[in-house]
């Protein structure tokens, strides 16, 4: 064919060597966009969907009626998790690169999407977390040294040898289990907040995903069921622009911003900073309400960077420019929590880089507590049995014959 | 030390069973490379089977009489490895390369290409048993059920000394069964064995009877004759030659022969002159292809000769007699009657003949009743020449009477057709001058 | 005790069930307010109410993925998806998730999710209603499978699949909704109020998963199938007058080997039937253990009668389905060898 191809091809503003151009992300001022009751209507609040809810200026001062009003208490509380949930990262990406874990996927930048997010809601509540929402474990209280085992495949492994690395749950941290199937947890959380509603309890499920997974089926599903149901259940897009090498453009990003996909399905969407804690926690805070007070499901976009590879298999300098992550105008979430907390008085770069230490020190004594129960060169292993337990409830005759044919390879 | 399988092999022309006919070698014998080892046969041909190898012999399959596949183990050698081949196989090729007398080429011109081999062997058979260590059987496969193979375990029976009756050569459960029985009951008698206790079962007391086995000849002229007198309508035309010129003939042609040559008998004299008859006469001529529903009309004249050999009846046949001079035909007619007598008559020699002669000579009677040799469609019987009183143009006279006993295939061949012929051929032989006439106008 | 057609049994399960645990659920398209295309939901969700017999939208992957958000959530959902035909979309859901989640999560998180799905051909549905799946589940790890040939098993069993922790994918041979069919299509239906499997205990029972059927003991050969085939093959047997050992499966994940192989130790000879393809259907996995653990008893090669591998046709129907002819064929085969 010597006709010249009329089809649009989706492609991010700059490539390695390039300049860095966020100017595709539609911006609103701190502070301008409106709250509404949560009791509103989703098309009459179609705005909120395009536009950015921000609380946070650009000097660090709150600002608007997203305003959540917490406690310096609670930003105190809330840094923390969030520079744990960096530090843990950065001591699992090194363990990785050394060689003493097999995989690892860091959540570089977007630690107020899972901490802010997960701090707005109650123990109760259902979480349904993808495997960049490391945050949300650490709010939840889960210890350090049984990630690290789950990281390890040791002994103390809560998923007893069977998953890749980061993939957790837990059942008292109300955690669901995460898969490695993109976007399955979304239809899921609507289910269960469709059983929370039946059963007449007020608690709520939550769930995020990747802008690039959003356009799984699945994504639809869990739209649709929670229009139809009016589920009780807060969907999360965590639009960090990349899913591997793929530009947020191919999930439909260039179009449409991906909170307005929620009133085409009749569900309130609000797009708001991912990097600013406060805008998180007030939004999840509104739609956490919402949904206790039977008003239904929200879409909600949380506007973010991947600042770092999507995991230790990937390097984005092959498909993005290498100083993007700087560029990004919304900033990183902990310098600007940080920065707000010390414009209060109520913080300041001594005590931040304290903490840093400390945190640093609880990792490494998590570490050093962790390998204890196995590395994946030394110490104990997992009895490889365990690979026949839990297909089914009880072992059924055919994998009990297996497991001997396999414990006579063994010996 | 290592095992050698020799299977049945293919002795040519789709023969998918050979009957064993005896064995000359038993287990715990040393063989060396083409030395017989067992005869087998096939329709009416009688197969010498060279040893593949040299070795020491560990197992034979199969008793006098038993049909044996086509591929089917028949006889287990033990050969050592890295041991050449004696003297013996050096020399054979050169014993095998002499025409006729040898029993090796004689399986060679029988079997065709196949026979050099034992085919699936040759490999290991050609080279000195040094060159071949694997005791696996080169292709072929013991063919049973897994249920037959437990059974023949647990029974403690060699599979490979089981003959398989199911198709291909499969090994069905009765042929387990069979072979159970037959180690059971013990040894069974080959040829005539006396009876012990009431073998003939009907009360006659033992010594009085012995039992021969109806195999081997016997066994496939039985089947060929009850065959023949069931799917063909016999009659019978018996007519009167008057055979005295011919002998006059035959006398004179005899004078002349040389010292120590072969005389003349009748038969070549009747072959010509039947030829000559069976030009007017093609209708006599003919195979019958039951398959088909067609009667195959020859042009050549390929003439049975009924023999009777110490085996018992043979058809050898003289092919193309249309073509022989009497001299010709005379000694082809002895050639292939007296190697069916030594039982060295090959395959060829013993099939395809279009029309079949019988002759009892001096025991030949006043009148028989021949059975056609299925699928032709007439037999002319020679009953004894004898001097008798005949009236001769209205005196006494005595003159050399033979009478022709012929059957023909009702079939195809009419009453008036069959008479003609006969008169035909009486008038040649009365007349033999007339054998020699050329046919005027031959189509 | 009543006279149940298997749709009737069906529903007495799902009745039963619903009132005994209040965490069982019903979803699925038309099945609350229609009671469903095939009326196995009749009248429940008028009994039992819209929060326990919901009808959902036309999305088998929604329905399957809100079940099992539902039943980590202590619910207890059956889900129907309408045609075995449709259940691709969900196949995600229930392989990537359904069937691994006590797995990956070292059981602490479980879906105790029934998928009913009606299954299998003979009633002139072409290609979009007539497939039998079952095959590709059971090749799944952690999932159960299960396909009841009458009332009597359809009822018990989907009474225990509800009840199992587990996942269970209950295939229901909708050309036996309404009777036994024996494979001749110009016959008149039999009702199951005459066959002895449509007497249905009215209350609570179970049978068994794991435990094979056998419909018809006997010595010359075994015989070994599943749905809608139970009846093909007796009736070609009994026609041949031979004593065939007819085995219904009916629990395909759990396995009953033992009884398979007991049955095929004793009579050397086995025939495998179903009404799926046959290229890797189940049929192949019967056929390979039971080579496996009764080789030596074996008389003759194990035959297997199935659908031809092509999509499952309108027109030729009865030339497809595998009757009687094709049944006879196969037991011939593995009568003749000696």
């Amino acid at each position: 064919m010597n006709k010249k191809s009329r089809l649009h091809l989706p492609n991010p503003p700059a490539r390695p060597g390039q300049k860095p151009d966020f100017s595709y992300v539609h911006l609103s001022p701190a502070g301008a966009v409106p709250r509404p009751e949560v009791t509103a209507r989703a098309r009459d609040m179609e705005s909120l969907a395009v536009e950015l809810v921000r609380v946070l200026d650009d000097d660090g001062e709150a600002v608007g009626p997203w305003n959540p009003h917490l406690d310096a208490q609670d930003l105190q509380v809330g840094l923390r998790h969030m520079m744990l949930t960096r530090s843990f990262d950065d001591r699992m990406q090194r363990t990785q690169r050394a060689g003493k874990i097999s995989f690892y996927m860091r959540s570089l930048g977007e630690e107020a999407v899972s901490v802010a997010g997960g701090m707005a809601l109650r123990p109760g509540d259902m979480l349904f977390p993808s495997y960049r929402n490391q945050g949300l474990h650490i709010v939840r209280g889960i210890a350090l040294v049984d990630m690290m085992c789950q990281l390890l495949s040791n002994t103390r492994d809560m998923c007893k040898g069977r998953q890749l690395p980061v993939m957790y749950h837990s059942k008292p941290g109300n955690l669901f289990s995460i898969s490695g199937n993109l976007a399955t947890q979304f239809p899921q959380a609507v289910g269960w907040a469709m059983a929370a509603a039946l059963k007449g309890e007020d608690h709520l499920a939550a769930s995020w995903i990747g802008e690039g997974s959003s356009a799984e089926a699945d994504f639809h599903h869990a739209l649709l069921f929670a229009s139809v149901y009016q589920a009780p259940v807060i969907l999360n897009i965590v639009n960090n622009q990349w899913a591997i090498s793929t530009f947020q453009g191919y999930a439909g990003g260039e179009q449409r911003s991906f909170a307005a996909r929620g009133p085409g399905y009749g569900i309130a969407g609000i797009r708001a900073d991912g990097n600013d804690f406060l805008a998180v926690y007030a939004v999840t805070q509104w739609a956490a309400e919402r949904a206790r007070t039977g008003g239904g499901p929200t879409l909600v976009e949380l506007v973010t960077y991947r600042g770092a590879a999507h995991s230790t298999s990937d390097d984005p300098a092959r498909y993005r420019a290498k100083d993007d992550e700087a560029h990004w105008p919304l900033g990183d979430p902990i310098d600007r929590l940080k920065r707000h907390l010390i414009k209060l008085g109520e913080w300041s770069e001594e005590r931040h880089r304290a903490l840093v230490v400390e945190l640093e020190a609880l990792v490494a004594a998590s570490w050093q507590e962790a390998v204890k129960f196995g590395t994946m060169s030394e110490g104990p292993k997992l009895n490889s049995d365990l690979m026949f337990e839990d297909v089914f409830k009880d072992i059924p005759p055919h994998l009990e014959r297996q497991r001997a044919q396999m414990r006579s390879e063994r010996s | 030390m290592s095992e050698y399988v020799f299977k049945m092999p293919d002795l040519g022309e789709g023969t998918v069973e050979a009957e064993i006919v005896a064995w000359h070698t038993a287990p715990g014998d040393a063989v060396a490379e083409d030395q017989i080892i067992v005869e087998v046969m096939t329709d009416k041909a009688a197969v010498e089977v060279p040893a593949p190898v040299s070795g020491r012999v560990v197992s034979i399959r199969g008793a006098p009489g038993d049909k044996i596949a086509v591929g089917s183990p028949l006889i287990v050698f033990e050969v050592s490895r890295g041991a050449p081949a004696a003297g013996p196989a050096a020399g054979t090729p050169a014993a095998a390369t002499s025409a006729a007398a040898t029993s090796a080429a004689a399986t060679s011109a029988a079997a065709t290409s196949a026979a050099a081999s034992p085919s699936t062997m040759s490999p290991a058979a050609a080279s000195p048993a040094a060159a071949t260590p694997s005791a696996a059987p080169a292709g072929g496969r013991i063919m049973t059920s897994p249920a037959n193979r437990r059974r023949a375990r647990e029974a403690g029976i060699d599979l490979a000394t089981v003959a398989g009756s199911g198709p291909g050569g499969r090994i069905v459960r009765e042929d387990l069964l069979a072979a159970s029985a037959a180690r059971t009951d013990g040894a069974e008698a080959d040829g005539a064995a006396p009876a012990t206790g009431d073998a003939a079962g009907d009360g006659t007391p033992a010594g009085e009877t012995s039992e021969i086995k109806v195999i081997g000849v016997r066994r496939l002229i039985a089947e060929r004759m009850s065959e023949a007198k069931r799917n063909i309508p016999h009659f019978a035309y018996v007519e009167e030659v008057d055979v005295t010129e011919l002998e006059a003939l035959r006398r004179h042609l005899n004078s002349k022969l040389a010292k120590g040559e072969p005389s003349f008998t009748y038969l070549p004299l009747v072959i010509l002159a039947l030829v000559r008859t069976l030009e007017s006469f093609p209708q006599c001529n003919v195979l019958y292809d039951a398959a088909r529903g067609v009667l195959v009309r020859h042009r050549a004249v390929h003439v049975g000769v009924a023999t009777q050999t110490p085996d018992g009846l043979k058809v050898p046949v003289v092919r193309n007699a249309q073509a022989m001079s009497l001299a010709e035909v005379a000694a082809e007619t002895r050639r292939v009657t007296e190697r069916a007598r030594a039982n060295k008559a090959t395959r060829e020699e013993l099939v395809g003949s279009t029309i079949t002669v019988t002759s009892l000579g001096k025991l030949g009677g006043i009148a028989s009743t021949p059975i056609i040799n299925a699928p032709e469609v007439a037999i002319i019987g020679l009953n004894k020449a004898v001097e008798r009183p005949v009236v001769l143009d209205g005196a006494v006279a005595v003159r050399r009477i033979m009478n022709l006993s012929s059957s023909f295939d009702h079939r195809f061949v009419d009453g008036y057709d069959a008479a003609a012929m006969i008169q035909s051929l009486k008038e040649l032989l009365e007349h033999p001058a007339m054998i020699f006439i050329p046919k005027v106008n031959s189509p | 005790m009543a006279h149940m057609n298997m749709i009737q049994a069906l529903n007495s399960a799902m009745d039963i069930m619903l009132g005994r645990d209040p965490s069982v659920v019903l979803m699925g398209e038309d099945i609350g307010y229609f009671g469903g295309v095939f009326r196995t939901t009749e009248g429940l969700q008028r009994k039992y109410g819209e929060n326990r017999v919901l009808d959902t939208p036309i999305a088998e992957g929604g329905i399957i993925a809100t079940a099992i958000g539902m039943a980590v959530n202590g619910l207890r959902p059956v889900a129907e998806i309408q045609f075995a035909d449709y259940i691709y979309p969900g196949f995600d859901q229930i392989v990537s998730e359904l069937a691994r989640l006590r797995y990956r999560s070292a059981g602490q998180f479980f879906a105790p999710v029934t998928i009913r799905t009606p299954a299998g051909g003979g009633i002139r549905g072409g290609q979009t209603h007539s497939q039998s799946p079952e095959g590709i589940f059971t090749h799944v790890s952690g999932i159960k499978v299960v396909m009841p040939s009458n009332p009597y098993d359809a009822k018990g069993l989907l009474i225990t699949a509800i009840e199992d922790d587990d996942p269970v994918v209950f295939f229901e041979p909708k050309r036996l909704y309404n009777g036994p069919f024996d494979g001749d299509p110009h016959k008149p239906a039999v009702p199951w109020t005459t066959h002895p499997k449509g007497q249905v205990p009215e209350g609570h029972y179970t049978v068994p998963f794991g435990v094979a059927d056998i419909v018809r003991p006997g010595s010359q050969l075994t015989i070994i199938t599943y749905g809608t085939m139970v009846f093909v093959v007796l009736a070609a047997a009994a026609a041949l007058g031979v004593d065939a050992e007819v085995i219904d499966v009916r629990s395909l994940v759990p396995l009953d080997v033992d009884t398979l192989v007991r049955s095929v130790k004793k009579t050397g000879r086995c025939v495998v039937a179903h009404e799926a393809t046959r290229f890797s259907g189940f049929g192949a996995e019967l056929v390979s253990v039971i080579q496996e653990e009764c080789f030596w008893s074996l008389e003759a090669p194990i035959q297997r009668v199935a659908g031809w591998d092509t999509p499952y046709p309108h027109a030729f129907e009865w030339e497809y389905f595998p009757g009687q002819a094709r049944v006879a064929k196969a037991i011939k085969a593995v009568m003749e060898w000696a």
